[in-house]
Order: structure tokens, then C-alpha cells, then sequence
């Protein structure tokens, strides 16, 4: 394999070209760039690339460029990087922000991994990963050059492509590689990257129970001092735990002295801040581990334990490292490690259940037709959802249409009612004549939007399909009347998405006008004009990944995209274009329940980005590709354990989470609200 | 490229401050062309985004144009889209980045984050509805109005497979475009009529020309090193665009 690789790049035509510029004018090196001096002699400079730059920002003026160095010395290979001096013609970066990335004679004994990214587009960069598990900020190579890189690294140490990953390179990777290989496919076990004053984690009722004690190897330990580490290198070597986290490290390290303070700024935060009002809600044994997890999250807000498998809680943590005096040995440079989301599920959420069937149904029923327990039911619907046969009738609940305590009679006389209170509504645009309508133009104009959208919404659904479908008239004439019953908020893309589903269920005209309108009570500020319903809810989102996930957040943060306008559409429709058909129903009555919270929406948002955290992270998207990346999630979103994920981070936030969404945050009910469908009381949390 | 004869070296130059990618073919030394590669090696986008008024088919042009593929009753767009493509032409590659964004007014309030940061407008209306042509004109005035004045403007006059139910003659559009200095296009994203010529053909003679110039002045100016190389790339980087696309 070795050999392969030599090959591969002797054989590229840029090497060659490169090989003979740059590195073949080898040259005594000025030792006194280097401060880990304490060899003088015999130090030769094997390699030397100008403009290879970090970008502690996404501001383009506020990128260092420096000089890339590999520097033979006896058999030890080292590597540094001296940023340009006075070469920055912006003010932002200051000689301390150029000194704290300075990379000062790093020697490959130290060095794990090499990441190359070399992307068809835009530039090329690795990042070096250190024993310890720290990292290194990506260095880009303006006038490309990473295989020369790597070739040379090659001709001096042992260097192996990853058998996992082909874009990573080993370091001093000897006999450990079966090993890591090994431990790489049992991802799922327990691992610790966590630092060792955290308690350990259990949970109690299962077999599979790992142990999460911290074993020596653990990174938070050595990452306090490089000498330190040096010294128990061995130790290490021989942890499989700590290969999986540097892989994971690898990956999706990120550098910036920006979150370094807003990390120690919510970690001095959250001392003050506990977690401990989870026995009111959950039940003994759950509480327990609530409590562990809080002490966990005290130390360092995230700390990530990747934990064994299903139906194991699994708490992350994160260690956020930054080392004053790593400076003067290997240059300053700090870690975000992440979660290996992946891989590792986070899979304490329970296991969703069956839909709730019609023989169950009934055991919820007096013999009235009163929903005995609305609680129960709500947490039962919570957990595995409805069989569709029982969805009309169950989803009238669930949104508000039908009260709980209704019994059959009622509900009959409610439908009767209704449904002549719809019929009026209708008449009054089918009565407006060709001739009305000709000086009615908002009326035209919102018809037209109807006719437009009615037929492009969910063609591909049997219901829906073929031409001149009566259904698509349905969907029309029903938002149409909505847009007459709402006249102020009127018809807005998007509100045909949410219907389909409804009329699709209801199967009967008024039932899905009326249910609508329930749903609409709670969702209608998605569509006001000024946004405000769906910046509310963004920004609760954008505050619930802070709470949830920080780098994630500190890194949309530094990419701009806090406004998290890449889910609009997520929120807009309730994933209804992220689902199948199916699914989207299962999803709604989930969410419908407002068992856990009515925000529920907002966390089933957290779970999907953290699915893909490393994914976006790892490969920097910014706000186009990100927004891109997510629509094109659609259709390839595991349902079932994203909810999982998101009701177990809905209890992980608890009542920190309920606090980063403003009341009045849609689907909350407005507080005036009553006019029409009286909610229950214990449906708002 | 292929070529890589001294005297005959294409440079490919981002303009980002712009956000308009430049082609140019340039003879210099061999010392220049480390310099060259830092360009190359540099991501060329061309970044467009679409506006117009709900049903006039801007995902089923840049689906037509993306994936060759179009569909009778193609979804409404919610939010936004993003789509790119990646093409060769005479020899360049390019990536065009494309936004296409939800046409119904309620939403226009985020159409600013999205043409904010374009090189290019591609402003659409269907030609069976005048309300979608006057809407369209809106949407110019409010370019005109708001949007860099080094921003392409494209009048896409789409749906001409529907003739017999045209109401927006093709001479309309044609003046108004005229008058307002835009390019126009007739187009049918289901026959694919004229939908690679909207996207990239039309787009780089018409005002690429100015670009050449400009940088062709700067290349002039410009002691051809790496440094300066890389620091003419970095300037235009830095220069406040604070929009989305092709940044």
C-alpha cells in the first residue's frame, strides 16, 4: 500500500513539476524561526511552500499567510509555519492574533494524521492532527501543492493512507493499525473523549450498559500539556477509545479563538445553571440519569461521551482545549472536538412504538366517547403515532377541533353544525359573478394564487393525481374559503402543503376545512407578512442549537448563517417536503401532541443538523451550500430516529431549552386565542 | 490549457468584487505561471438568481438547465433554492451558482439576501399572464433601485410553448427591456427553447467585456509574482459583499 502510494504521486505530473521548484533547493534553515531550538545542527530544509494560509475568520481579509517548512534534523522530521510579517494590511488581525497560530517546529512523532481536502474547486487544505487529539488550523495551499506536501513527508517518515478514508494519512502508524481498524468498526462502544473530572454516566436498565469510566488515555488528560503527553504516549497508544476519538477529532476539528470565548464565556454560564428540575417531569429512574447528565453538563456545557448502543442514553461531550503553554512548544492552536453523529446515534430517545390501533383507541374512550386520559393519549400518539384508519377521527382531536371531553353526540352535532357554518362561508366567494370579480381584484388575484399552487401540490399522490382530479378542486375550494374565513392573512404558498395531508385524511370537505383552520390557529404566523412568525421560530431555533450544540452554533455564527434561513422550510410546512407522504403524517401527529413541547418542530430541527453537524462542519459549507445541502436532505431523513433524537434532546435542554423559545413562538396558541376552539388546558405546557 | 505553449496562456481571473468571473487569454513568462495556478485552482462561480412572479417557471428553468429535466407540475418553491451546475466552455470551467427563490409577494421581504450578492438577475414572466409581466417590471425597478450597478439583469420572457394562449406580445417585452437596458430572452423551459443560451451563452459577451478591461488593466499594473497574485485575489475578496452567493 505504501508503495501504491509512492507511486501515485511520482507519477503526477505536478509533483514532478512542483518537486522541481520548490523542494529540490534544499537549504540550511534559520534555526532561529524555530523555537524549540535545542537542536542546532544538521537541520535541513526539506521543504518550503509560501502562501499557505489560515482563515481564522470567513473574511477574506482576515486570512494569514505564511511559510510552510519541512525541516529534516538527524532522523526527525518537523514541521512549522511562520506567518508573514507586516504582510496583513487590515487592522482586524492583530501580531498577537499571527503569533497565536504560528506554528513552531512540530515534530512528526507528534503528528497523528494528515487530512488533505483537495477539492475539484477552491483551494486545497489539510489539517494536522497531533497525537493528543489536537488540532491544527486547516492550512491552505493558495498555489496548491498538498500531494508534493505529502510526498515529501513521505520520503522521510512512515506515512499510510487510511484504510478508512482515503483523504487521511497516518503518521508513525506501525503495528497499531489492525487495532484502530478494529476498534473503528465497534464505533459504537464506549468511548471516552471527555475530560476526566466528569462523572460517569449509566443507565440503568440495560444490558448493554457500557462503561463510561474515564480511562487514563482520555484526551481532556494529556491535551493540558504536550510534554505530559509525550511522556504517556504509550499508555495511549494501547486505549481504543482514544483511536475513535481522533478519528472523530480528525475529522471535524475547528479552529477559532472565537469560540474558545464564547465556549469558556457559556461555560462559566452554566456553573450557575443547573440542570435540575428534571424529576418533576419524568419518572424516577429517568430522572437519575437526568441528574447525571446535568452534573456533566455543568463541567463543560456539551461534554459528548459517545455511549453504547440502543436503547442506551448516549450524552456527548465535548472538551474544549486551549493550553498557554502548548505555545511554546508546537505553536498555539485550540479544538473544538465534535460529536460522531454519524455513527454514533444518539439513541436514548425510547423506541417508537406501533401506531395506536382502533382496539387500543377505544380502551381511551368512556362509553360516551369522552377521552378519558387526554395525557395518556397525547403520550401514547407521542410514541408511535395513529393507524391511518383512526386518523380522522383522532387528528380532530389532536388539533384542536374536537374537544377532549366531547362525546360522540357532541361531536356528531359539532359536525352537523359546522358544516353549514362552512357552506356559508363558501357561497360567499362562489356567489361573487364574473362581473364582481372583474372589479374585485384582490379576489381574482387570490384565486389565481390557489389555481396556480392546487395544481402542483402532491401530484404524485394517487389522491392527487390525473387530470381534472376532483380532489384538486377540494384543495381549492377549501383554501379559497379559508382565504375568505382568514381574509386578513389570505392564501400563502405553503398552505396548500398543509392541507394535503388533512384533505387526504378527512376525506369530507368541511371535516379538512375545519381542522385546517385548527391547524392554521397555530400555524398562521408562519404566513404574516413580516416574517415574524417564522423569525421567531428560527431565532428560537438558533438559540436552541446554541444551547444543544455550540460549535455548531459558533459555527454558523462564523459563517453568517445564525439567521438559519436554510430551514424556512423545515418550519414553514413542518417538513412537509422532507417526507414522504407517509412519514409527513406520522411526523405532524407527533408533533401535534404537544406532549413534550409544542416546539417540538424546533428540536426534530436541532436533531437533523446534528445528524449532519460533522458533514457540515468537515466540509465548511457556507450559507449556499449549506441551504443546498438541506433541501436536498429531503426525502433522506430517517424518521423514526430523528424523532428519537429530537424528543431526547427536548428533555436533555429541559427547562433551559423551554427558555430559549419566547412565548408567543409558533405553534403556540396566541394568548387571545378561544374564539372559536377552546384548547385544553393541559395541552399548553 | 492544454496548450502550454508560453505565448498562449488562458487566465481565468475571479472578480468577485464584481462577483463576475473573468476569462481572459494572456501570454506571459514562464515565472508567471506558478501565479497563474493560484487562479486556476480558484473557484470560478457565476452566481445568478432568479425573480419573478409565482407560476412563471423559474425552478423548471433552472431545473431544464441543471438536470435537463422538466416537469408538467413542479412544486411550488418554498424559501429558497440553490442549485449550481458546473460547465466547460471554450475551454474555461465555470460554475454557476443559481438561487432561486419563492415567487409569491408575501415572500419578497428575503429576496434581498438572495440578489444581494448576484452577478446576475434573471428577472421571469410568463407570457400567458400580463399580471406577471407587470410584476416583473417591479422587479427590475427594485434592482435598478437597490442592486449593485454592476448587476446583469436578464428579461426572461418564459412559457412561449404556450403560444395560442400568449398574452404578453414579444415585442412588449423586448421594448421594455430595451428601454431599461436589459437583455431579453424568450424561453420555454418544457421545450428547453433558448434555456442554455439564458444561462450561459448570452451572459459573457454582453458585459464580461467591460470586466476584460478592467482586468486587463490590473494585470498590467500588477507585478506578476505569486504575492501579487495573491494579493489581487485577496482584495477583491475583501471587499464588503456581503451577500450570499459567490462570496
Amino acid at each position: 500500500m505504501q508503495e501504491m502510494e509512492l507511486h501515485d504521486l511520482s507519477d503526477d505530473a505536478d509533483y514532478a513539476a512542483s518537486m522541481q521548484q520548490g523542494s529540490s533547493s534544499m537549504m540550511r534553515s534559520d534555526s532561529s524561526k524555530r523555537s524549540s531550538s535545542s537542536e542546532s545542527e544538521g537541520a535541513e530544509l526539506v521543504y518550503l511552500k509560501d502562501n499557505v494560509t489560515i482563515h481564522p475568520t470567513q473574511f477574506a481579509s482576515e486570512r494569514i499567510s505564511g511559510r510552510l517548512k519541512l525541516i529534516k534534523q538527524g532522523s526527525s522530521l518537523f514541521m512549522t509555519w511562520i506567518p508573514y510579517k507586516g504582510q496583513n494590511s487590515n487592522t482586524r488581525l492583530s501580531e498577537k492574533d499571527r503569533n497565536l497560530y504560528t506554528i513552531r517546529a512540530v515534530p512528526f512523532t507528534e503528528v497523528r494524521s494528515i487530512r488533505r481536502h483537495t477539492p475539484a474547486f477552491g483551494w486545497q487544505y489539510i489539517i494536522v492532527v497531533l497525537s493528543s487529539g489536537l488540532a491544527f488550523p486547516p492550512l491552505y495551499f493558495y498555489t496548491g501543492g498538498v500531494r508534493e506536501f505529502l510526498a515529501t513527508i513521505k520520503q522521510h517518515i512512515l506515512l499510510v493512507r487510511s484504510v478508512e478514508d482515503a483523504n487521511v494519512f497516518l503518521v508513525n502508524d506501525f503495528d497499531n493499525r489492525l487495532q484502530r481498524t478494529l476498534s473503528s468498526l465497534e464505533l459504537p462502544r464506549a468511548v471516552s473523549i471527555a475530560s476526566g473530572s466528569s462523572t460517569p454516566v449509566s443507565s440503568g436498565d440495560s444490558p448493554t450498559n457500557v462503561n463510561l469510566e474515564r480511562t487514563n488515555g482520555g484526551l481532556g488528560h494529556d491535551s493540558h500539556s504536550l510534554s505530559q503527553f509525550h511522556g504517556r504516549q504509550k499508555q495511549k497508544a494501547q486505549d481504543p477509545a482514544r483511536d475513535i476519538s481522533i478519528q472523530v477529532l480528525e475529522k471535524f476539528s475547528l479552529v477559532t479563538k472565537f469560540a474558545r470565548e464564547t465556549t469558556s464565556q457559556l461555560f462559566r454560564e452554566n456553573h450557575s445553571n443547573g440542570f435540575g428540575a428534571f424529576e418533576k417531569k419524568f419518572d424516577s429512574q429517568s430522572a437519575l440519569d437526568f441528574d447525571h447528565k446535568a452534573s456533566n453538563d455543568t463541567e463543560t456545557i456539551v461534554n459528548e461521551i459517545p455511549v453504547a448502543p440502543d436503547p442506551v442514553e448516549k450524552i456527548s461531550s465535548r472538551k474544549h482545549i486551549h493550553d498557554e503553554e502548548a505555545v511554546t512548544n508546537v505553536g498555539t492552536f485550540e479544538l473544538i472536538d465534535c460529536k460522531e453523529f454519524d455513527k454514533l446515534t444518539l439513541v436514548w430517545g425510547k423506541p417508537r412504538q406501533p401506531p395506536l390501533g382502533s382496539e387500543e383507541w377505544t380502551t381511551f374512550l368512556d362509553n360516551e366517547g369522552r377521552v378519558m386520559d387526554s395525557n395518556a393519549l397525547r403520550k401514547r400518539i407521542f410514541y408511535g403515532g395513529v393507524d391511518h384508519k383512526l386518523r380522522r377521527e383522532v387528528w380532530a382531536f389532536l388539533l384542536g377541533y374536537y374537544a377532549y371531553d366531547s362525546t360522540y353526540a357532541e361531536r356528531e352535532y359539532l359536525r352537523c353544525i359546522k358544516k353549514s357554518e362552512y357552506e356559508n362561508i363558501k357561497r360567499q366567494w362562489q356567489s361573487i359573478s364574473p362581473e364582481q370579480a372583474r372589479r374585485f381584484t384582490k379576489f381574482r388575484e387570490r384565486k389565481g394564487l390557489i389555481d396556480k399552487d392546487v395544481v402542483r401540490t402532491d401530484r404524485s399522490v394517487t389522491f392527487f393525481d390525473g387530470d381534472d382530479n376532483p380532489n384538486v378542486h377540494l384543495l381549492r375550494d377549501i383554501l379559497l374559503t379559508y382565504s375568505f374565513y382568514n381574509f386578513d392573512l389570505g392564501y400563502c404558498q405553503g398552505m396548500s402543503d398543509l392541507l394535503s395531508p388533512i384533505l387526504f385524511v378527512m376525506e369530507d370537505e368541511s371535516q379538512s376545512f375545519w381542522c385546517f383552520v385548527a391547524l392554521m390557529e397555530r400555524l398562521g404566523p408562519n404566513f404574516n407578512r413580516d416574517q415574524n412568525g417564522m423569525h421567531s421560530q428560527l431565532f428560537a431555533l438558533s438559540k436552541l442549537v446554541e444551547l444543544l450544540d455550540n460549535p455548531l452554533h459558533n459555527y454558523f455564527k462564523q459563517n453568517d448563517c445564525l439567521n438559519y434561513f436554510f430551514c424556512f422550510r423545515w418550519v414553514l410546512i413542518q417538513f412537509k417536503r422532507e417526507f414522504e407522504y407517509e412519514k409527513t403524517m406520522r411526523l405532524w401527529e407527533v408533533l401535534w401532541t404537544h406532549y413534550l413541547s409544542e416546539h417540538l418542530h424546533l428540536y426534530v430541527c436541532v436533531a437533523i443538523l446534528k445528524r449532519y453537524r460533522n458533514k457540515i462542519m468537515g466540509e465548511q459549507m457556507d450559507f449556499d451550500t449549506l441551504l443546498k445541502f438541506i433541501n436536498e436532505l429531503s426525502g433522506r431523513i430517517d424518521l423514526d430516529a430523528i424523532l428519537r433524537d429530537a424528543e431526547a434532546l427536548c428533555i436533555c435542554a429541559g427547562e433551559n431549552g423551554a427558555a430559549s423559545i419566547p412565548p408567543g413562538t409558533p405553534p403556540s396558541l396566541p394568548i387571545d386565542n378561544g374564539l372559536l376552539y377552546s384548547q385544553q388546558e393541559d395541552e399548553v405546557l | 490549457m492544454a496548450r502550454t505553449s508560453n505565448k498562449n496562456i488562458q487566465v481565468k481571473l475571479v472578480d468577485s468584487f464584481a462577483g463576475f468571473v473573468l476569462v481572459l487569454d494572456v501570454s506571459y513568462s514562464r515565472g508567471f505561471k506558478i501565479w497563474l495556478s493560484v487562479l486556476i485552482d480558484t473557484l470560478l462561480s457565476f452566481c445568478q438568481v432568479l425573480l419573478g412572479d409565482m407560476g412563471t417557471g423559474k425552478t423548471s428553468l433552472v431545473l431544464r438547465f441543471v438536470k435537463g429535466q422538466f416537469f408538467d407540475f413542479q412544486e411550488s418553491t418554498i424559501g429558497a433554492a440553490f442549485f449550481t451546475q458546473v460547465l466547460s466552455l471554450n475551454e474555461v470551467t465555470i460554475k454557476f451558482d443559481i438561487w432561486d427563490t419563492a415567487g409569491q409577494e408575501r415572500y419578497h421581504s428575503l429576496a434581498p439576501m438572495y440578489y444581494r450578492g448576484a452577478a446576475a438577475a434573471v428577472v421571469v414572466y410568463d407570457i400567458t399572464s400580463m399580471d406577471s409581466f407587470e410584476r416583473a417590471k417591479k422587479w427590475v425597478q427594485e434592482l435598478q433601485r437597490q442592486g449593485n450597478p454592476n448587476l446583469i439583469m436578464f428579461l426572461v420572457a418564459n412559457k412561449v410553448d404556450l403560444e395560442e394562449k400568449r398574452k404578453v406580445k414579444n415585442e412588449e417585452g423586448e421594448l421594455y427591456a430595451q428601454e431599461n437596458g436589459l437583455s431579453f430572452l424568450e424561453t420555454s423551459a418544457k421545450s428547453a427553447h433558448n434555456v442554455n443560451e439564458l444561462f450561459y451563452e448570452i451572459d459573457f459577451p454582453f458585459k464580461a467585456h467591460g470586466y476584460i478591461l478592467l482586468a486587463a488593466k490590473r494585470l498590467a499594473e500588477a507585478n506578476p509574482s505569486r504575492q501579487t497574485g495573491m494579493k489581487l485575489h485577496t482584495e477583491s475578496h475583501g471587499s464588503g459583499r456581503r451577500g450570499f452567493c459567490c462570496s
